[in-house]
C-alpha cells in the first residue's frame, strides 16, 4: 500500500522547529515512513529530499541529529552533499559522520576523505575514525601520512590502519618511528593487521609481523604492557606457524 | 579395481598433479616447527609463555601422533615438576585418549605428589571403566593423592564406579574416615543406584559417615528413602547433628518432586514410631507442616498428659507458615507457664514476618502488631522489630518509626528501618518519609555500621552486605 505522503507534511513542519525537550509524538509518523521506504523508492526519495532540507539553514541541532540518524538507515549519494557541508561544522560534524559512515555510496567515503584534509583536531580524528569504520582502503595512503604528525592524531591514525588492515596498511604503521604513547597504539595496530592477516590465511604476512614484534621486545620485557604484547606475538607466531 | 591397478593410478596421479596441489597436501599437517617452539616454551619455565605453549597443546597440533610425542617424550624429558603438572593437564583436557598410558606411567610412577595427582586427574579425563580399579587403590592408599583420587573417582566417565563403592562402603575394613569418603563420591555423582547404600550409612557407626549420608539423601533422596532417613534422625546423637538431619528430611519432604508422598512416608513413619521416636520425630514433622501433622499436634496439645502437651507445642512453635497463627495466638494467651509463653511467642516472632508463610503483607503487620502487644520482654520485642523489615511497605516503617524513641528498642529499630530504607524502590517511593526516619536513625544510633548505612541511603548510595 503506497504511503500517504500528504500525511507526513504536518510532521515534517513540526521537526523543521523541534529542539530538545519539546513535544515529539510527530517522530513516530515519521519513523513508520522511513520503514515504510525501505523497498520503496520513492518515498525513499521524497523523504530524503525533506531531510535534506532540514540539514541546512537554521534548523535546531536537535532537528538536525534526528535527521542524521534517519539518513544512517535511508540515506543515498543524494543526501551525502548536504551531509558533507555538516563535516566542518563542530556541532554536527560527529552526526553528519554517523550518517555517512552508514551510507552504501562511494559519493560518502569521498565526503569524509575530502574532509579529511580540511578539519583539524578532533574533527580530524572523527574522519579517521569513520573512514576506518566504513573499510575504506582508497584511504590508507593518506591515513598512513598523519602517522608522523600529532601525537593524538598520529594514534587515531595508527588504530585506523590497523582496522583497514591492508599490506600498505602494515608497511606503513611498520615504517612509523613512534614515540612515547604512539608506540603502544602502533604496536597494537601492527598486531590487529597481523590477526586481520591470518583470518584471511596469509600467514606469511602475519607472521612478519609477529617476528619482528617479538624480536623488538626480547626475551626480557620490561614492563606489564611489554609482556602483553610479548605473549600475544608468541601467541601469534604459533598460530601462524600452525 | 584390482589393488595393484589402484597403486599404478595413484602413482600417475601424483606424477601429473599440479605442484600447488601436492603444496597444499604437504602444508595440511601442523609444522613440526611448531611442536619444537611450543616445546621449547614449556621447558623455558617462562610463566608468560607457558600458557600460550599449553593453549596449543589443549587445542592445537592436531592428531594422535602429537598427542603421543608430548606425552610419551616430551612430558617425561621434563625436568621441572612444575611444567610436568601443567603439561599434564594440558593433555587431560586435549582430551586424546592416546596420552592416557603415558599419563598413567606418571600418575602410578616415583613423581612427586602434585604431579601425580595431576596424573591422576588426567586418568579420570582421558580413562573409562579399565582405570577404576587403579584409581580405587590410590584412594585408600597413601594420604598425598587421597584427594586427587577422590575427585577422579567423581569425575571419571564409568558406570562401575558406584557398585565398586558401594561394596567398598559396605568393607568392614574401611575406616571411618574411608567410609566418609565414599559417601562423599556418591553423593556427588549422583546415581540413585547407590540409594540403598547411603540409607544404610545414615546409620553407620561414624557420626561424620551419618551426618554425610543423610545430607546425601536430602539432595538425592525420595519417599522410598524416608524411612531409613527417619533411622539416621534417630541414629543422631548430638543436636547439630539431629538438626543436620532433620533439615536433610524436611528437604525431601518439602522439595522432592513425590514430596507429598515423601510427608506421607514421614507421617507413617511417625505413627508406627514409639513415644521416644514421635519425642524426635515431631518436631522434624512439624516443620515439614499440613493437615494430617495439624491434627496430630491439636491431639496432643489438649492430651491431659504434660509431656503429650510439650510436644504439641513444640511442634506448633517451629511450624513453617502462618497457617497456625490463630492457634499461636490463643495459646500464649492462655499458656501456663512463662516457659511455655517464650516458646510459643518465639514461634509467633519467627512466622509472623516469614516471606512465604501464606499471608498478604498488610496480614503480616496485623500479625506483628498483636504479637508485639503479648510480647513483655524488650529482647522479644527487639527480635519482632528486626524481623519486621522482612515485610517490605512503608507501613512496616510507620509501625517501626515510634520505637526508636524507646531506649531500650532503638537500635533494633534503627537496624529494622536502615535495612526497610535498603530497598531503593521502597525508600525512593517514599523519600520524604524514609529521609526524615534516617535523619532519626543518624540522631539515635551508637552503631557505626547502622549509621554509616543511614548516611549511604540518604545520599541514595547503596550498601554492600558483608559476606559472612
Amino acid at each position: 500500500m503506497a504511503f500517504d505522503l500528504n500525511a507526513l507534511d504536518a510532521p515534517f513542519t513540526a521537526l523543521a522547529g523541534f529542539d530538545w525537550g519539546a513535544d515529539a509524538d510527530f517522530f513516530k509518523s515519521i519513523d513508520a515512513a522511513v520503514v515504510a521506504a525501505h523497498g520503496d523508492t520513492s518515498l525513499r526519495a521524497d523523504l530524503e529530499k525533506r531531510f535534506g532540507a532540514l540539514l541546512g539553514g537554521s534548523t535546531s541541532r536537535a532537528t538536525k541529529e534526528y535527521v542524521c540518524r534517519k539518513l544512517a538507515m535511508i540515506g543515498t549519494g543524494v543526501s551525502v552533499p548536504a551531509l558533507a557541508a555538516l563535516l566542518t561544522d563542530a556541532d554536527n560534524s560527529h552526526m553528519a559522520r554517523f550518517a555517512l559512515e552508514r551510507i552504501d555510496a562511494p559519493e560518502a567515503a569521498a565526503a569524509l576523505r575530502k574532509a579529511l584534509g580540511v578539519v583539524e583536531g578532533s574533527l580530524k580524528i572523527g574522519m579517521i575514525s569513520s573512514l576506518a569504520s566504513r573499510g575504506d582502503l582508497q584511504s590508507v595512503a593518506v591515513i598512513g601520512g598523519l602517522l608522523g604528525g600529532d601525537a593524538t592524531i598520529a594514534a587515531a591514525a595508527a588504530a585506523a590502519l590497523g582496522t583497514l588492515a591492508t599490506p600498505e596498511a602494515a608497511a606503513a604503521l611498520a615504517g612509523a618511528k613512534p614515540a612515547g604513547d604512539m608506540a603502544a597504539a602502533v604496536v597494537d595496530a601492527r598486531l590487529a593487521c597481523a590477526e586481520a592477516f591470518l583470518a584471511k590465511g596469509d600467514r606469511k604476512a602475519a607472521k612478519a609481523i609477529y617476528s619482528s614484534i617479538s624480536a623488538s621486545i626480547g626475551d626480557a620485557p620490561k614492563t606489564h604492557r611489554e609482556r602483553a604484547v610479548r605473549v600475544a606475538a608468541k601467541r601469534g607466531l604459533l598460530a601462524a606457524a600452525e | 579395481m584390482r589393488p595393484v591397478n589402484a597403486v599404478v593410478c595413484l602413482v600417475i596421479l601424483l606424477a601429473f598433479a599440479p605442484p600447488s596441489l601436492l603444496a597444499a597436501e604437504a602444508a595440511e599437517p601442523p609444522s613440526r616447527d611448531v611442536l619444537d617452539s611450543v616445546v621449547e616454551l614449556i621447558r623455558s619455565g617462562d610463566a608468560d609463555l607457558l600458557p600460550v605453549a599449553l593453549e596449543k597443546v589443549r587445542g592445537g597440533l592436531k592428531g594422535e601422533d602429537f598427542t603421543r610425542e608430548l606425552a610419551e617424550v616430551v612430558l617425561p624429558g621434563l625436568e621441572r615438576s612444575q611444567e610436568k603438572a601443567a603439561l599434564i593437564a594440558a593433555l587431560s583436557d586435549r582430551g586424546d585418549k592416546a596420552a592416557l598410558p603415558a599419563i598413567m606411567a606418571m600418575a602410578q610412577g616415583p613423581a612427586e605428589a602434585f604431579v601425580r595427582a595431576a596424573a591422576i586427574r588426567g586418568v579420570a579425563a582421558l580413562g573409562g571403566p579399565d582405570e577404576v580399579p587403579f584409581l580405587e587403590s590410590v584412594l585408600f592408599g597413601e594420604s598425598g593423592t587421597v584427594d586427587a583420587a577422590r575427585g577422579a573417582l567423581v569425575a571419571i566417565r564409568s558406570d562401575i564406579v558406584s557398585p565398586r563403592m558401594v561394596i567398598a562402603l559396605g568393607d568392614k575394613a574401611r575406616s571411618g574416615s574411608q567410609r566418609l569418603v565414599i559417601v562423599g563420591i556418591l553423593s556427588e555423582r549422583r546415581e540413585t543406584s547407590a540409594l540403598p547404600a547411603l540409607v544404610a550409612a545414615a546409620v553407620d557407626a561414624d557420626a561424620d559417615v551419618r551426618a554425610a549420608a543423610m545430607k546425601a539423601l536430602g539432595a538425592m533422596g525420595g519417599p522410598e528413602q524416608i524411612p531409613g532417613m527417619v533411622a539416621g534422625l534417630l541414629a543422631s546423637r548430638t543436636d547439630t547433628e539431629r538438626s543436620e538431619a532433620d533439615r536433610a528430611i524436611v528437604q525431601v519432604c518439602k522439595e522432592h518432586r513425590s514430596k507429598d508422598l515423601a510427608a506421607a512416608a514421614l507421617l507413617d513413619r511417625f505413627r508406627a514410631a514409639d513415644p521416644a521416636a514421635r519425642e524426635v520425630l515431631l518436631p522434624t514433622l512439624a516443620r515439614v507442616g499440613g493437615a494430617a501433622v495439624l491434627e496430630i499436634v491439636d491431639g496432643l496439645i489438649a492430651s491431659p498428659d504434660a509431656a503429650d502437651r510439650k510436644l504439641g507445642l513444640v511442634a506448633l512453635s517451629r511450624w513453617p507458615d502462618a497457617t497456625v497463627k490463630d492457634r499461636l495466638l490463643h495459646l500464649v494467651a492462655q499458656a501456663s507457664t512463662e516457659e511455655e509463653r517464650e516458646m510459643l511467642l518465639a514461634g509467633l516472632i519467627r512466622i509472623a514476618p516469614l516471606p512465604n508463610n501464606s499471608l498478604e503483607p498488610v496480614e503480616k503487620l496485623a500479625l506483628v502488631e498483636q504479637t508485639m502487644a503479648l510480647c513483655r520482654r524488650d529482647q522479644d520485642r527487639g527480635r519482632l522489630l528486626e524481623r519486621a523489615s522482612a515485610i517490605r511497605t512503608v507501613e512496616t516503617l510507620r509501625f517501626v518509626l515510634p520505637y526508636a524513641d524507646q531506649p531500650a528498642l532503638a537500635e533494633s529499630a534503627c537496624q529494622s528501618i536502615v535495612e526497610l530504607a535498603h530497598q531503593r524502590k521502597l525508600r525512593d517511593g517514599n523519600k520524604d518519609e524514609f529521609m526524615a526516619a534516617l535523619d532519626t536513625v543518624l540522631a539515635t544510633t551508637k552503631n557505626e555500621e547502622i549509621a554509616d548505612r543511614a548516611q549511604r541511603y540518604k545520599l541514595g548510595k547503596t550498601w554492600e552486605r558483608k559476606k559472612q
